[in-house]
């Protein structure tokens, strides 16, 4: 433990001395008003490792691109402070009222967040809790990572992904919190969420058996709950994720609940209607 | 006689089910998470070895400065860290690195003495508390009942009676913070308690928002220092550590006598408080408008309810219990097995392995129901509307799936198929091995 945290500490001292030069040249920095290739062209012989990262997130294969613009503006000056703050990801990532939005907004971090924001100095980097609460960036483009997928956990279904990120995960959360606890509570939201899993497993496989005694039209009510199921094991992932309690209950595994016990609902009443018009 | 020796060992009984791994009166019955020491530390925490040695405040904030910078910054910024005499790491955590242990309610109370006693003081009213918050968790029959990594979400909130740091968030322990809404709505929020929605909604709520970033939060909890009120300045007035003295309609679970005189000198201290800005017999009117909402509430809950037993008395829900799994707790407890139907017969555990009237019912009573509450309560008309609304539609499913299984002839559906849907699948199998 103490070799791994004195490599921690070893990596942040290099990093830290190394950094001013990996920005640009002062003189090269252009004023007014840039396009994205203007950015990539200079940042690729001043910073590549930057645009590798970008280039393999998701951001660089939405539609549109979300490029260096959309986050950090037109103007290189205080381009890093524009984009950092929450209110830069959340316009894309459905508004406030979001599932992805509202599960942060309301944990403890995002709460602080709320009542602190404005005292925080944005043009600090991104490391080393430098910002009392961690915001959307802290975590998911740590210490400047543009890969954002490589802090992020990505699949709902399988559980098998989950591990890759862990390490990179876990040492964002050590800037604050105790390594034990973060492993008991990584492991119990990965159990909590493979406990979603499991409600939705049930559901879709009494849909399948029941599809090959009833037609499509029969089985369309207990389909269109099982949409709803999907949203509420999302809603458990996000809670997991960004740890709102409300969000893992009451939007996730109690709606989870009275989502299975409905499909059960209508696939037995299916059986008993066909039991009882038997001759 | 027969209480001399009932009452011995019914203490014998409590004492023996409370003995157990778990916490709470039916601790033999199941076995904790790894994280719910850091939930209810006293029940559940050991310390960690990893680190051996005996340690001065200094030391602490000097290692933990690279180890976990974060919360040394927090101290740093706390009035811990610029009191007279400093409340150092080892104050509340013990000096023993292989023997640490997490500040609970009762550490906190070695300074802040009057805060704590007011906080347990606010056990005398009973439930709802946040200091009966742990006990309500670990007594709940589905808590007891559903694998332990599941309601771990529950422990999250109800740590609130376990861990002062719910509000005053670690480890910057500002009261400021505290005072504001927003320390609130991680818990108060979402369909049972919406008190964040339904309070930002009101004309309290939009003045708060608007202007409330402006405020002066270090003022203390009192008449004249704030210019709209907010979930602690009414619920925590004048800053004392607790929400219960004045609550009338409590949780909103099961009808109350909104007239009984211990009600009426409850009403007169909201009057008081309201009195900061509104007139009294505004204030009362007020109050009444809400008792008004809430026998409207109860009306429709009662219907649903007698649908409900009428459906039971003549054996017409479907699935019985008979084809379903019990009702938690009941596969070891219960001779008699029944269907769940109200508060008084346990309703709040009755939310799954329920057949899909009942918990129309349970979405009635709990979702709607107390949407409702609160929006009637907060001053949010928008809420009590669409609560209604969403009540009334409940009350009309429930209808009509009633009519359907009233005439639903005789319930021939025992078959083997029928009850292996609602006793067997991965969850439901999962959740009966595992609690």
């Amino acid at each position: 433990m103490k070799i791994k945290l004195f490599r921690g500490y070893f990596l942040v001292c290099i990093l830290s001395v190394l950094s001013p030069q990996l920005h640009a040249d002062k003189n090269s920095i252009p004023s007014g008003n840039i396009d994205n290739k203007t950015c990539i062209n200079c940042h690729e012989k001043n910073n590549p490792q930057l645009i590798k990262d970008w280039k393999n997130s998701i951001h660089a294969s939405t539609q549109p691109v979300t490029d260096c613009i959309s986050c950090h503006g037109k103007n290189h000056s205080n381009s890093a402070a524009t984009a950092r703050p929450d209110k830069t990801c959340i316009k894309c990532h459905g508004g406030d009222k979001s599932p992805e939005v509202h599960s942060y907004t309301s944990s403890k971090h995002g709460i602080i967040m709320q009542l602190e924001k404005n005292t925080y100095d944005w043009q600090q980097p991104l490391r080393q809790a430098n910002y009392r609460a961690p915001g959307c960036s802290y975590c998911h483009m740590h210490d400047s990572n543009h890969n954002i997928n490589s802090l992020s956990r990505h699949s709902l279904m399988d559980n098998k992904a989950a591990d890759n990120n862990e390490m990179a995960i876990r040492s964002v959360c050590q800037n604050c919190h105790a390594p034990r606890y973060i492993t008991r509570l990584l492991i119990n939201g990965e159990n909590m969420l493979e406990i979603a899993r499991k409600k939705v497993r049930e559901g879709t496989g009494l849909i399948e058996q029941a599809s090959t005694l009833f037609s499509e039209s029969e089985l369309q009510p207990a389909n269109k709950v099982m949409q709803e199921m999907q949203h509420h094991l999302k809603n458990v992932y996000l809670g997991v994720a960004h740890q709102s309690p409300d969000y893992q209950w009451w939007h996730g595994h109690p709606a989870l609940d009275g989502d299975l016990l409905n499909i059960k609902g209508i696939i037995s009443e299916l059986y008993r209607n066909k039991d009882n018009h038997k001759p | 006689m027969i209480s001399i020796i009932l009452v011995p060992l019914g203490f014998y009984y409590v004492n023996w089910s409370k003995s157990g791994e778990g916490a709470g009166l039916y601790s033999r019955d199941w076995i904790p998470d790894a994280i719910f020491a850091y939930w209810n530390p006293d029940d559940f925490y050991q310390p960690v070895k990893s680190v051996v040695g005996v340690f001065k405040g200094e030391d602490c904030i000097s290692c933990h400065q690279g180890v976990t910078p974060g919360i040394v910054k927090d101290w740093q910024a706390s009035r811990h860290s610029k009191a007279d005499k400093k409340v150092y790491c080892n104050d509340c955590h013990g000096n023993d690195h292989e023997n640490l242990h997490l500040p609970t309610p009762k550490i906190c109370a070695t300074c802040h003495t009057e805060q704590h006693q007011q906080f347990e003081d606010e056990k005398r009213f009973g439930f709802p508390s946040h200091a009966l918050a742990m006990e309500r968790a670990l007594d709940a029959k589905h808590f007891v009942d559903k694998p332990k990594a599941e309601v771990t979400a529950c422990l999250q909130c109800h740590s609130v009676a376990t861990k002062c740091d719910s509000c005053h968030s670690r480890h910057k322990f500002s009261a400021a913070e505290a005072r504001r809404p927003e320390a609130c709505i991680t818990c108060h929020s979402g369909p049972p308690h919406p008190d964040d929605e339904t309070y930002f909604n009101s004309a309290h709520g939009q003045l708060y928002l608007k202007e409330g970033d402006q405020w002066d939060w270090s003022k203390p909890l009192k008449k004249g220092n704030y210019p709209a009120p907010t979930c602690a300045y009414c619920h925590m007035d004048e800053g004392k550590h607790q929400v219960a003295d004045k609550s009338i309609w409590k949780f909103g679970l099961k009808e109350i006598n909104p007239l009984t005189s211990g009600n009426e000198i409850k009403r007169k201290k909201w009057i008081t408080l309201c009195a900061d800005c509104h007139d009294e017999k505004w204030s009362a009117d007020q109050l009444r408008i809400m008792d008004k909402e809430r026998k409207r509430t109860w009306g429709k809950l009662y219907q649903a309810e007698k649908i409900l037993k009428d459906l039971r008395s003549n054996k017409k829900l479907f699935p019985s219990v008979e084809q379903r799994p019990p009702y938690p707790g009941d596969e070891d407890d219960s001779l008699i097995k029944f269907e769940r139907i109200g508060f008084f017969e346990g309703q709040a555990s009755a939310f799954y392995n329920v057949s899909p009237i009942e918990r129309d019912y349970f979405d009635m009573w709990y979702f709607g129901n107390l949407g409702a509450y609160k929006g009637s309560a907060h001053g949010d008309n928008s809420f009590v509307k669409k609560w209604h609304e969403s009540m009334d539609k409940n009350l009309n499913d429930i209808k009509i799936k009633a009519e359907k299984l009233q005439h639903s002839g005789k319930r021939k559906a025992d078959t083997k198929i029928i009850k292996d849907i609602w006793t067997k699948g991965e969850y439901t199998e999962f959740n009966r091995e595992n609690n």
